[in-house]
């Protein structure tokens, strides 16, 4: 027994446990699923079909629908929000800023909110009697109210708008933190050798917080990849499709038709497989080949 | 030191193992009841009708075994989701004893989950119940669910608007579609207000048409998609085209706004199921202003001027405590004619229990509509609905549907809408 209780077996204890407990809840729910992705049928009637639901994903217009449109958001959403992050972070983190806190409490506050209750503000401000039409047409910068949530376009944009409100500040803390732990020496023999603001952010800060701008436009991946509550509170995935997400007909898949949990495990698996290759890239591309 | 690392490796994996299998087991073998201390659970959503309807029910009931309602309440979202994934798993643990289902998702549930649910047709004689009802309710001859709920339709007019715009009520009785979109432009010249509200995300209003000329998404088989070939579905497109290029429709993107559209006066009329009654009296200052009408039909042959939107029945699911629960809901909903009468005066809720309709209640004429007699309207239109069988796949089909008439409204020729619609819904429903 003494020899059990030395350090490194009970290293090995605590160990299992959470092997045992991921296995369980993470491995085990994902062999299922690739098994169930293989399986089609109402409700609880499931049969074996081989590849078919794999194939049917490939003529599947409501699904191309929302790839594409969780691809734009993608596209569109983790570049600004990673840029747009990095400029308050540097922003905030001027020495000679008043306020700092105020600022900082500010930017973060959205990623405090629940989704759901931001999402349906968002809904109404972009409202046709919403806010956001009154103050514009009542200063003139608009003749007749818009349907934000009723063009496909401008409904994609509102989307953007709102998970980019809502996670910039997030993804700010962490390039704050990282900024902190940076040497002000550095920057002041930069100012010395007479290297302009933009160079030293462009030469020092980007190159310093390369790990962390990693991190965060892979968890920005994911996360957008997996986008449903906005989209399911603000427009509903419409008009038409226009701002479906995967997620979202994946719930369509299950709860709102009748029920394919078959092929809504195949859809879910294409995100599975696109965070996956998203990261590689991601890694390839920024991480160090270590 | 390894073998012991070894062996308590092992010894984890076989007490999770244990733990899953022997759950797994229980839950398979045994029905669970559904409630706690021998109450019979419900789940049902809407606190003003539906669960209203329940708690008046619980006091009706004078069957022999004492019946006590626990009364779950949820939205119907989370029913559906709830009732998906438990039945799914194949577990009924967890599961209520009486269940609230929308009838379009009705076939769903009952095709989906075999033996999920309890054959109460020794309880009830389907017979007393609205025909159109009973087609959703059934499956292979069995009676699954007690019809609840009407979703008869009928179109609610702005008296006020109508006159501004030298309009009468007998103008707008039963007239169809084509005529109600002239009058609709009339009105928004004379009066600047907007005929209807429409939520594009929703054609609820698509479906009360074509069920006017008894069509449905999918032929009476309830799994072929019947949508290129169908006339009415072909014109309720043109209709909604028209309604929308007259410029005599205010969009709503919910049901907060849909609602408010006509409680601030926004538009004449609402074409709707009956359950919006309590929505529209809600704005009391509105009172004597409102009238109802029958749905308009469309223009084409065997149409009618009477739909259906909606409209829910009670499921009893095949759990311990199945038989009381059955026994519940035939002695209550299921035979008693005067329990439906103060349902209708209390709360509103036409049901679809035939004999009822010849009470008392169902005459009261309602001064909020001008002293009209709208009860006994509604019921005498229930029984003009067409019955049709929307089979399992209303939803999946709708949402087809949406996009294309999005299209459709953005210039793309009809014939090609309703070919691509088709040809979406075959390979989608299987």
């Amino acid at each position: 027994m003494s020899h059990l209780l030395r350090k490194n077996n009970i290293g090995w204890f605590f160990i299992i446990i959470s092997v045992v407990a991921i296995g369980l809840f993470y491995f085990y729910p994902m062999v299922q699923a690739l098994l169930l992705s293989f399986q089609s049928g109402m409700g609880a009637n499931l049969q074996f079909v081989g590849l078919e639901n794999y194939v049917r994903l490939l003529n599947d217009p409501t699904f191309i629908a929302a790839l594409s449109n969780t691809v734009i958001y993608l596209l569109v959403q983790v570049p600004l929000m990673i840029v747009l992050a990095l400029l308050f972070s540097v922003l905030l983190n001027d020495a000679t800023l008043k306020f700092k806190g105020f600022f900082r409490t500010a930017i973060f506050l959205p990623c405090v909110t629940s989704l759901v209750a931001y999402s349906v503000i968002f809904k109404y401000l972009f409202g046709v009697d919403g806010l956001v039409n009154y103050f514009l047409v009542k200063f003139g910068l608009l003749s007749e109210a818009i349907n934000w949530l009723a063009d496909p376009l401008w409904a994609k944009v509102i989307i953007i708008m709102a998970i980019t409100w809502r996670w910039t500040g997030y993804n700010m803390i962490f390039y704050l933190s990282a900024l902190q732990n940076v040497d002000r020496s550095i920057y002041e023999a930069a100012k010395i050798d007479g290297a302009s603001s933009f160079q030293q952010f462009f030469m020092i800060t980007v190159p310093l917080l390369k790990p962390i701008i990693l991190f965060t436009s892979i968890t920005s991946t994911i996360g957008t990849l997996q986008i449903f509550d906005e989209v399911m509170n603000i427009t509903n995935g419409g008009p038409g499709n226009a701002t479906l997400s995967i997620s979202q007909y994946i719930y369509f898949l299950s709860f709102k038709y009748t029920p394919d949990f078959g092929y809504a495990a195949t859809v879910s698996y294409v995100i599975v497989v696109l965070i996956v290759i998203l990261s590689i890239i991601q890694f390839r591309v920024a991480g160090d080949r270590k | 030191m390894k073998k012991i690392c070894y062996s308590l490796v092992l010894i984890f994996c076989l007490l999770a193992l244990v733990a899953c299998s022997s759950d797994g087991e229980e839950t398979s073998s045994s029905g669970e009841s559904g409630g706690k201390d021998g109450a019979t659970t419900v789940w049902a959503w809407d606190p003003k009708f539906n669960i209203a309807a329940l708690e008046m029910a619980e006091e009706y009931y004078d069957g022999e075994e004492k019946v006590e309602l626990e009364i779950i309440e949820n939205a119907q979202e989370d029913i559906i989701q709830k009732l998906n994934t438990g039945l799914s798993s194949g577990t009924m643990k967890g599961m209520p004893n009486i269940v609230l289902i929308e009838d379009y998702r009705a076939q769903s549930f009952l095709q989906s989950y075999p033996d999920a649910f309890f054959d109460i047709s020794e309880y009830i004689n389907p017979d007393d119940f609205a025909p159109y009802k009973i087609a959703t309710t059934s499956l292979d001859g069995k009676q699954y669910g007690l019809p609840f709920d009407s979703g008869v339709t009928g179109l609610y007019v702005r008296t006020d608007y109508l006159e501004e715009a030298g309009y009468t009520v007998e103008d707008l009785t039963n007239i169809t579609w084509q005529e109600y979109i002239e009058i609709g432009k009339e009105v928004k010249a004379k009066t600047g207000k907007d005929m209807l509200t429409l939520d594009p995300n929703n054609l609820g209003e698509l479906r009360i048409m074509i069920q006017t000329a008894g069509a449905w998404y999918v032929e009476e088989d309830g799994t072929t998609p019947y949508i290129a070939e169908n006339e009415a579905l072909k014109k309720a497109f043109k209709i909604y085209k028209e309604m929308m290029d007259a410029n005599i429709v205010k969009i709503n993107s919910d049901w907060s706004q849909f609602v408010a559209a006509f409680n601030s006066g926004d538009v004449a009329t609402v074409p709707t199921g009956n359950w919006i009654t309590p929505s529209v009296k809600a704005e009391a200052s509105q009172s004597g202003k409102w009238a109802v009408v029958p749905t308009p039909k469309l223009s084409v042959e065997d149409s009618v001027n009477a739909s259906n939107l909606g409209g829910s029945s009670f499921y009893v699911l095949n759990i311990d405590g199945k038989e009381k629960a059955a026994k519940f809901l035939a002695n209550t909903f299921g035979s008693n004619t005067e329990f439906y009468q103060e349902l209708v005066t209390e709360i509103g809720a036409i049901g679809t229990y035939l004999p009822a309709a010849g009470g008392e209640a169902y005459n009261q004429p309602d001064e909020f509509f001008g002293g009209q007699k709208i009860i006994a309207d509604f019921s005498e239109w229930t029984d003009s609905i067409k019955g049709v069988n929307y089979g399992m796949h209303t939803y999946a089909i709708d949402d087809i549907l949406s996009v294309e008439m999005q299209n459709y409204l953005d210039g793309k020729d009809l014939e090609t809408v309703l070919k691509d619609a088709q040809a979406q819904a075959e390979a989608q429903i299987k």
